[in-house]
């Protein structure tokens, strides 16, 4: 036994249109916090550092995911660093194209072992390419509220 | 393995870009009849338990579980439901096995993509809140990242990419149950709309309907239901770290990890030269690529080159994704892992028709579970 009548036409074929109105909080936590209060209050990144493993953690964790140490030293990293790689985007979310394509990159910070994913700007498309240096713009400090986007995007240097 | 698990049934509902008359129940109904039939079962006599793959926020539901049992004769019975991969849902049905509580254990995994109507958003929500998310970015901006690391890294070019899209979109041709065959060239898939440079359209897996459900047995049980089963000689699964800013961007670590852990239990040792083919993650067309250097088919770079030269090709020296892939069967968002092993078993019983390998003893499936994941999930059958 398996189907034994199948809907013949799409205007039988019936469906509910559902939705799922979502809004939630999510706690930045201890190290989230102290990383964008710092940008908020002073314009600067910082790290953590395991000791242990010798590994500079940017974004800064609570703890190393290499041998599981609580991280408590708290370093300042510098606010450059190099393209690691790049993307130009087309679609937004919706998947509808942009009008203007956008330039995103995982930049590798420097000094450190991690980064941040962000946009880049001040530049064109044809001129990115991997290892370009590249500082964060942070916006001006009355504009910050303590997140990802208090910084506007990266750019190249010099 | 302490005790041998065998594939004894298999089903599916076909894959198509759009279902618009049947239900996911109905798709998991229509796959679980076929897959009892193949292994001349009775649901509700012979399986000792069951195991669905899925995802809460693909189904349009919350808590997905619950509305498993009917439509997979499932009623009163032991039903877990995990997220993750398809195999992920093989490699917990082949602990249950293991236990030596259960002989017959029943795995099930689908997708109703046309359903999903804001998939890209889904995939961002899955995304850090803090540091990811409010970039508001495609997700797919992580696959063209990771794609240009990769090539940079390696040299590949970028026709070597295309090359696995042509190549996988022709298989699908041969392949009824693939929504997506095509007969393509190489400036068709490069010449289509950027969606995150150098990722382009056909680069990357539409998506589509249909579901897999695979009875497996322990080994006494298996011999006594068919004269074909397929072993289940290895399985491994393994993640890579979860923040963007801690990857490797380059290289598929989860994919070597999964693949090392398959290929000890299965005691493989070289396995280019112990595996006749594979069926593997291509999602984007230079997954198909990192994956096989990640799972040491081939050496690191050398996967686009060994494409470009046709190893990888049906009639090439190993085979991958004989099916299609996700390229050409569409990608079926929890099943993908499933519909990549449904092919290896098809293969390994020689029931693949005009796209059959010949003599196939042994055969890899691995899948991915797409961005922004780093769950990989390889699982080696042999006939
Ligand atoms: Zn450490």
């Amino acid at each position: 036994m398996s189907l034994m009548y199948r809907i013949q036409h799409p205007r039988d074929a019936l469906v509910w249109e559902g939705e799922i109105p979502l809004f939630s909080r999510y706690t930045m936590g201890i190290a989230g916090e102290r990383f964008f209060r710092e940008i908020m209050e002073n314009g600067r990144l910082m790290g953590t550092r395991c000791p242990e493993c010798d590994l500079i953690y940017v974004p800064p964790r609570l703890y190393c995911e290499q041998c599981f140490a609580h991280l408590d030293e708290w370093v300042e990293v510098p606010s450059t660093g190099q393209v690691h790689t790049y993307t130009i985007v087309h679609a937004d979310l919706d998947g509808n194209p942009l009008e203007e394509p956008r330039i995103l990159a995982f930049i590798h910070i420097d000094g450190t072992d991690g980064g941040l994913v962000h946009y880049l700007g001040e530049v064109d498309p044809d001129q990115v390419c991997i290892g370009m240096c590249v500082e964060a713009v942070f916006k001006d400090k009355a504009e910050r509220k303590g997140g990802i986007l208090d910084i506007a995007y990266f750019r190249p240097v010099g | 393995m302490i005790r041998e698990v065998a594939i004894v049934g298999v089903g599916w509902s076909p894959f198509r870009s759009i279902t618009p008359d049947l239900s996911y129940k109905e798709m998991m109904y229509e796959a679980a009849v076929r897959a009892y039939e193949d292994a001349g079962i009775d649901p509700r006599r012979d399986v000792d338990s069951f195991v669905t793959v899925a995802e809460d926020f693909n189904e349009g539901t919350s808590i997905f579980d619950e509305y498993v049992p009917d439509q997979l004769g499932a009623l009163h019975r032991p039903v877990q439901t995990i997220t993750g991969d398809g195999i992920h849902g093989i490699a917990a049905a082949v602990m249950q096995i293991l236990t030596g509580q259960f002989d017959v254990v029943v795995v099930e995994a689908h997708s109703k993509a046309s359903n999903v109507l804001t998939l890209p958003h889904i995939l961002a929500y899955a995304m850090d809140p803090v540091f990811n998310r409010p970039l508001a970015a495609h997700p797919y901006f992580i696959a063209g990242m990771e794609m240009r690391r990769y090539l940079a890294e390696t040299g590949t070019p970028l026709e070597a990419c295309a090359q696995v899209v042509v190549k996988n979109r022709a298989n699908a041709l041969r392949n009824p149950l693939a929504g997506y065959g095509a007969d393509l060239t190489i400036d068709d898939v490069l010449a289509s709309e950027p969606i995150a440079e150098p990722l382009t359209r056909l680069a990357c897996a539409d998506h589509a309907d249909g579901a897999v459900v695979m009875v497996l047995a322990s080994g006494e049980t298996a011999r006594a239901l068919t004269d074909r089963p397929i072993w289940v000689r290895g399985i491994g699964w393994a993640n890579d770290t979860f923040w963007l800013e801690s990857r490797p961007w380059g290289q598929a670590r989860y994919a070597y990890l999964a693949g090392q852990m398959a290929y000890s239990t299965a005691g493989i040792k070289s396995p280019r030269t112990e595996i006749d083919f594979a069926e593997i993650d291509d999602t984007f067309a230079y997954k198909e690529l990192q994956h096989l250097e990640a799972l040491g088919l081939c050496k690191p770079g050398e996967a686009g080159a060994w494409t470009l030269e046709g190893g990888t090709e049906l009639e090439g020296e190993f085979p991958v994704n004989p099916s299609g892939g996700s390229l050409g069967e569409g990608h079926l968002l929890d099943c993908t892992g499933l519909a990549r092993v449904l092919e290896v078993v098809l293969q390994l019983r020689g029931e693949a028709g005009p796209r059959q390998i010949e003599d196939a003893e042994v055969g890899l499936a691995f899948a991915w579970r797409g961005v922004p994941t780093t769950s990989g999930a390889a699982v080696i059958l042999s006939n």
